[in-house]
């Protein structure tokens, strides 16, 4: 069995790298330090700023209403989002003013309440950039609550009528046959878990893939290849390689795994149920070997690493799809787009463990979808072997796209 | 044995090798000689079973299955070995590939003799290129292969090194061993061969035992320097046809009686030396070419 030797060889000597360490639990930590450091510094207005806003109060009422309920709104924001600056007038003889002050960046924009806001209901805002987009929602939404008040108080409503009359109401989560409801922590952990099996999936796939193609361009450029296909075949090397990578790779998905079933035991959650867990590994094996052997082909035909990549570019679009839809897909599991899209290889396994992952899938698209993946796996090693026959030794030689098709079909 | 026979590949309609048809005796040393770009590597690699021949065959003892990984000692030109991973790695891996036993006590006694003991844990990349050549040698004869196909092994070896190369290839050669050593450099061939292949833009021009090729192709000269350079000037040269060339005359021997020759040059004049020049391989390589031999 030589080609577990080189398997073996090619996981020990990356296990033991100080890379794999810093890349699998540098990574969450990473992501987890900038999440909590964006959360922090959200938390305090570091990096908001306040819009000065102009506003022109043709009706001489609703301006002088709003300041003071934005005063009260904003009273204890160190930063306030809004700072308004009213002028009771008419627009026509103030707008050159304001479009002057707007252009000078005294102001980031400014409203109009026109004479007949009271019945249409209809704000103005006149601004250079989009970047005021959210100021207009409170604005109006400020407006609304004063336009309620105004209409209540017509209708002869006290003020505890009006809060009556909105009503909230609240969706307690419950699982089939349970008696507690889920709480918040829960619920966030059913939406986010799918995205982050996704992404654990990608990660793993696409980093076993580069560190596949950067060792088969090592060794050409090194000339190794020439020593190892002098001791071994062509296939326990290929083979050895997609081996040997491929448990690193699983390495690294059984630790997040095992991090997870850690971490639901502990907040009382089973998010890596054993059905989830299983079928992670499947679709990770699929997907991990479906991209082997693109990534072993691509580098079998350059010399260098930046050309190799320049090439492999084309799949790191295909690739970012599932990056791009992941919330269309746990929302909408069931549209006819995400079914198709499942059993589109390139992101098969991708979708297939966001629909499982939010338990909407049958047992008959999971066996079509891994017997897909089977098919397209066997096509892909196949080329990646003829081109890896091919083209491996033939150095310093730019390879054109036809000698690659003739290949292919060799 | 290692028969090449009539093999021939074609590299984008460019005739790399072109019926190649050589036959190489376990037991000696067999020098594949040619500048570069001539087909030795390629040559190699179809030997190695990297690549396929076009045409032709190739026989191991008669036989066209290839020996396994464990019988051949392959030494490719130029590096052939991971840069980030140590000397004790590098061999540990592929002794393991090619089933040695003992390897440890096999690599420490090789590490030994090569001096390179103190660098069983240096990354391979830390070593300078001697010693990376040196390791690949050692990689390449470690499994005690019964083939040795080395391509351009002296590169980057110093004179002291170079002489510890060629006593263990006379070592191996002494156990019978089937020995290929590629090299355009035509002096180091002919320290180490017994036999030589000459190959030039993929054709084979000239092979045989050295000694025959030498004494064959070789023209032997007989070099004079007289103590005055007026002497060269002298009728009994001039009668020789010698050639001169920087204060000495060349007389070409073949047909002439040399110690006559010699006891005439002698009486006509004060000599600082004579000798018999041998012929290289280097000038016998030129005279093939350039003649355009067949």
């Amino acid at each position: 069995m030589t080609f577990l030797k080189i398997a073996w060889f090619e996981y020990l000597r990356r296990i033991r790298s100080k890379w794999f360490l810093i890349g699998t639990f540098g990574m969450p930590i990473l992501i987890l330090g900038i999440s909590l450091i964006g959360g922090y510094l959200t938390g305090t207005g570091a990096g908001l700023e306040t819009k000065y806003m102009g506003m022109i109060d043709e009706t001489g009422i609703y301006g002088q209403q709003l300041i003071a309920d934005l005063d009260i709104k904003y009273a204890d924001e160190d930063v306030p989002p809004i700072n308004i600056a009213l002028t009771k007038g008419e627009f026509r003889d103030l707008q050159e003013q304001f479009d002057a002050l707007v252009k000078e960046h005294s102001f980031d924009g400014y409203f109009v309440i026109p004479m007949d806001f009271g019945e249409t209901q209809q704000l103005k805002f006149y601004a250079q950039s989009s970047a005021t987009m959210r100021s207009t929602d409170v604005i109006a939404a400020e407006l609304r609550q004063i336009l309620t008040q105004e209409r209540a108080a017509s209708l002869n409503l006290s003020p505890e009528s009006l809060t009556k009359l909105f009503v909230n109401v609240d969706v307690d989560h419950y699982d089939l046959g349970a008696s507690e409801a889920r709480d918040t922590e829960e619920l966030i952990a059913g939406y986010v878990a799918p995205f982050i099996f996704m992404f654990l999936l990608f990660l793993g796939i696409f980093t076993g893939g580069q560190l596949l193609m950067r060792a088969v361009l090592e060794e050409r450029s090194s000339r190794v290849i020439e020593v190892l296909l002098s001791t071994v075949s062509y296939n326990d090397l290929m083979g050895g390689k997609i081996v040997g990578l491929g448990m690193l790779g699983l390495t690294q998905s059984a630790i997040y795994l095992l991090a997870g079933v850690i971490g639901g035991y502990y907040y009382d959650m089973s998010i890596v149920t054993a059905g989830i867990g299983s079928l992670y590994f499947i679709y990770f094996i699929l997907g991990y070997l479906l991209y082997a052997g693109v990534y072993i082909g691509v580098g079998a035909l350059f010399d260098s690493e930046q050309e190799a990549q320049q090439a492999i570019q084309i799949i790191t679009f295909i690739a970012v799809i599932p990056m791009l839809l992941w919330t269309l897909v746990i929302e909408n599991p069931n549209s006819a787009l995400v079914n198709a899209l499942c059993y589109f290889p390139p992101v098969t396994p991708f979708f297939m463990m966001i629909k499982i992952a939010v338990g909407e899938t049958t047992m008959f698209q999971i066996v079509l979808t891994i017997l897909l993946m089977l098919v397209s796996v066997y096509a892909s090693i196949r080329l990646a072997a003829k081109l890896f026959r091919t083209a491996i030794l033939l150095y310093g030689k730019r390879i054109t796209m036809p000698e690659v098709i003739r290949w292919l079909k060799a | 044995m290692i028969e090449l026979l009539n093999i021939s590949k074609e590299y984008n309609s460019v005739q790399a090798v072109d019926k190649l048809h050589i036959k190489i005796q376990p037991g000696r040393i067999c020098g594949f000689l040619g500048p570069n770009g001539a087909g030795k590597t390629t040559s190699i690699r179809m030997l190695m079973n990297i690549i396929q021949p076009d045409e032709g065959e190739i026989l191991f003892n008669g036989k066209q299955d290839r020996p396994n990984a464990v019988e051949i000692g392959y030494l490719p030109e130029e590096r052939g070995l991971y840069q980030k991973i140590s000397v004790s790695e590098t061999l540990h891996y592929f002794a393991h590939l090619r089933n040695v036993k003992q390897a440890h006590e096999k690599i420490i006694s090789i590490l030994d003799r090569f001096e390179l003991q103190d660098r069983l844990h240096s990354k391979v990349n830390e070593l300078s290129k001697g010693n990376q050549q040196k390791l690949q040698f050692i990689n390449t004869i470690l499994h005690d292969p019964e083939y040795v196909i080395l391509d351009e092994p002296l590169s980057g070896l110093d004179p002291v090194n170079q002489l510890l190369l060629k006593e263990i290839l006379e070592d191996m050669k002494k156990a019978g061993k089937t020995i290929i050593f590629s090299s355009h450099q035509m002096e180091q061939v002919e320290k180490i061969c017994d036999d030589v292949a000459l190959i030039n833009k993929g054709k084979l021009i000239l092979s045989g035992s050295l000694t025959q090729i030498l004494r064959e192709y070789g023209k032997t000269h007989l070099q004079v320097t007289p103590e005055n350079e007026s002497d060269l000037a002298h009728p009994v040269l001039t009668e020789a046809d010698a050639a001169i060339r920087n204060g000495s005359a060349y007389i070409l021997l073949s047909g002439r009686n040399k110690s006559d020759l010699i006891a005439r040059i002698n009486k006509a004049m004060d000599i600082r030396t004579i000798k018999v020049a041998e012929p290289g391989l280097e000038d016998i390589f030129i005279q093939l070419v350039k003649g355009d031999h067949k």
